[in-house]
């Protein structure tokens, strides 16, 4: 109990993260008599999980792709296909921005990389401010379930260390992420459709000139997410090797080819892209030592015998789970949701039958929504910095997308099949 | 040592961490593909080079968990800090800085114990190379965040970045 609510205070002071879970684990593990060192040996095993590799190649191809002017050509292309469309430039972003998000895996870039593009191009065609700000704010994050999705790889990584029975593939994983995240762009699409309506708005006109032009410039960049998702899907490449072909083409592509990133900002690149991998996996070296001691003392056990003995029906767990999912995702960035709760969430859902790749899938859908629910979700903070807007603004303008995608997180909790039919039914 | 001695170490301290993490992290990206050419020519990769990599991944994240606690950029839950007024929250970043200094510390120290011990039974990682080098990373790791909190926590940095 003292231990808990000295754990409790480290966190109110601010604490990094990774110190306060190698307190728990120290303090865990010096309880039950066992030698301390166990902490180095648990820290060892990021060296023995091969998929991680993939983490730090496709962070830092995201990183050259943020840095080159890849977001711009993406928008001009996005313009030229969906352009036409009613809702017409709210749909190319939403559709841009999951696009970059899924290919860059830090949400926070997409705002500061697509935003500075499409914010005043959405002004200037006339859409009212207060829906322009809330659909770039929460697009932010839309990329969150797609593949090649950080998120969804280390969520892959974690359940595969627990040993719940069934298998977690991450390829399963991208699968299942396809219609949960297609079905929120949509249901995202129909709402600027509908709210575009009322404004009036300049839209493009579909010319097959403008869409040459636009593939054309972006001739290097198309084959890429094909290649990856290609490869990845037909067995062709293992995760982190489509992470290394990726990271080859990006640099190939803007350091060589197009020369839009210069060989010697490269280094600076690499650093920075480093700094944010080594953030999460230590925070993930030393849980996988708490996670252990939890799991020697058997507290995930116990834990779901006394929520069982509290709840007995899934739904009911479900239910709960979206609140507290939706309410953590509000303080807590999604990297570091996944690794401490995870261990502790998966053997209840389990308990539950719930599928783990369905959990995976919920749990993203509710942290994607926690970046931009007030007070604290981290894109409203990025968005009120970039676009010199006070965060109580961005509070107003986002609500109405947190609602439809709290309405698409309720249909992906409580209709699994949307989630699991790509897997159930991949070719082979 | 004066104080001009120092900063210059700092500074090539800072260095040094940069250029092994960008030149490790140089390294992974070739060794893996390579390794994927390698395998689609010849049928299969290097043996060596899949443990290689595994160990770069362990050595590139806690390089970069070091560089992190240069500028106390770790992850942290910051909603509640955000409501200690200023003046008390210049008290509050000492605490937690002399808190991180002995955590760091305490797991470098018990990780020496781990390296030793792999060390005195030779054990092997891969190809020849001792264990114990592989896991040098940790305490190295670790004593250098120790390192880095004790000097936030001797010269706090003047700009208040929250």
């Amino acid at each position: 109990m003292i231990a808990a609510i000295i754990l409790a205070v480290l966190v109110v002071l601010g604490v990094p993260l990774f110190i306060i879970i190698a307190t728990s684990a120290l303090y865990g593990f010096s309880s039950i008599d066992v030698d301390l060192s166990v902490i180095a040996i648990e820290i060892y095993r990021i060296a023995d999980t091969p998929v991680l590799l993939a983490i730090p190649l496709f962070t830092l191809a995201g990183y050259v792709l943020g840095e080159s002017k890849a977001s711009e050509r993406l928008v001009r292309l996005t313009d030229a296909m969906l352009g036409w469309f009613p809702g017409g430039l709210a749909v190319v972003s939403l559709f841009a921005c999951a696009f970059f998000t899924a290919l860059t895996g830090a949400s926070g870039a997409t705002i500061i990389a697509l935003g500075a593009i499409l914010y005043p191009a959405m002004k200037q065609a006339g859409y009212a401010e207060n829906f322009n700000l809330g659909l770039i704010t929460s697009s932010g994050s839309l990329g969150l379930l797609f593949p090649p999705s950080i998120a969804l790889i280390l969520y892959g990584v974690i359940a595969q260390q627990m040993d719940i029975g069934e298998k977690v593939a991450i390829d399963d994983l991208f699968l299942a992420g396809l219609l949960p995240g297609l079905f929120m762009l949509m249901l995202l699409t129909l709402w600027s459709m509908y709210k575009s309506t009322g404004m009036h708005i300049v839209r493009s006109e579909f010319r097959w000139s403008k869409l040459g032009a636009a593939l054309l410039e972006s001739i290097w960049e198309i084959p890429m997410p094909f290649v990856l998702i290609g490869g990845i899907y037909s067995g062709y490449f293992a995760i982190s090797e489509a992470a290394a072909v990726a990271v080859l083409y990006v640099l190939v592509v803007e350091v060589v080819i197009l020369r839009e990133v210069p060989l010697k900002k490269l280094p600076d690149i690499m650093r920075d892209s480093m700094v944010l991998v080594g953030g999460v996996l230590i925070i993930l070296a030393v849980s996988l030592a708490s996670t252990n001691y939890l799991i020697d003392t058997e507290v995930p056990v116990r834990l779901f015998e006394f929520v069982k003995s509290k709840i007995d029906s899934q739904l009911t767990f479900l239910m709960l789970l979206n609140i507290f999912l939706l309410l953590l995702g509000m303080i807590l960035d999604v990297f570091s949701a996944l690794v401490i709760m995870v261990p502790l969430i998966l053997p209840m859902a389990v308990g539950y039958n719930i599928h783990p790749i369905h959990l995976g899938i919920i749990f993203l859908a509710n942290m994607q929504i926690g970046y931009f629910t007030p007070p604290v979700g981290m894109n409203l903070f990025i968005a009120s910095y970039r676009f010199h807007k006070p965060v109580t603004e961005l509070y107003t303008s986002t609500i109405p997308f947190m609602f439809i995608l709290m309405a698409a997180v309720l249909v992906i909790t409580y209709w699994p099949e949307l989630t699991m039919y790509l897997v159930e039914n991949k070719g082979g | 040592m004066n104080k001009r001695h120092i900063v210059r170490l700092i500074k090539a301290v800072n260095r040094i961490e940069d250029w092994l993490l960008i030149s490790m992290l140089a390294a992974m990206v070739i060794l893996a593909v390579t390794q994927i050419v390698y395998r689609n020519f010849s049928g299969g990769g290097v043996v060596w080079v899949d443990p290689l990599l595994r160990m770069l991944v362990l050595w590139v994240a806690l390089s970069g968990a070091v560089i992190a606690s240069r500028t106390d950029n770790h992850i942290r839950i910051d909603f509640f800090a955000k409501y200690i007024s200023g003046k008390y929250y210049f008290y509050v970043k000492r605490v937690v800085h002399a808190y991180c200094v002995v955590i760091c510390a305490v797991i470098a120290w018990y990780s020496i114990k781990f390296v030793q011990m792999d060390y005195e039974y030779e054990t092997e990682a891969f190809a020849g190379v001792p264990a114990w080098i592989t896991e040098l990373i940790i305490p190295v790791a670790f004593g250098l965040m120790a390192f880095r909190y004790f000097l936030l926590l001797m010269s706090p940095p003047r700009s208040s970045k929250r």
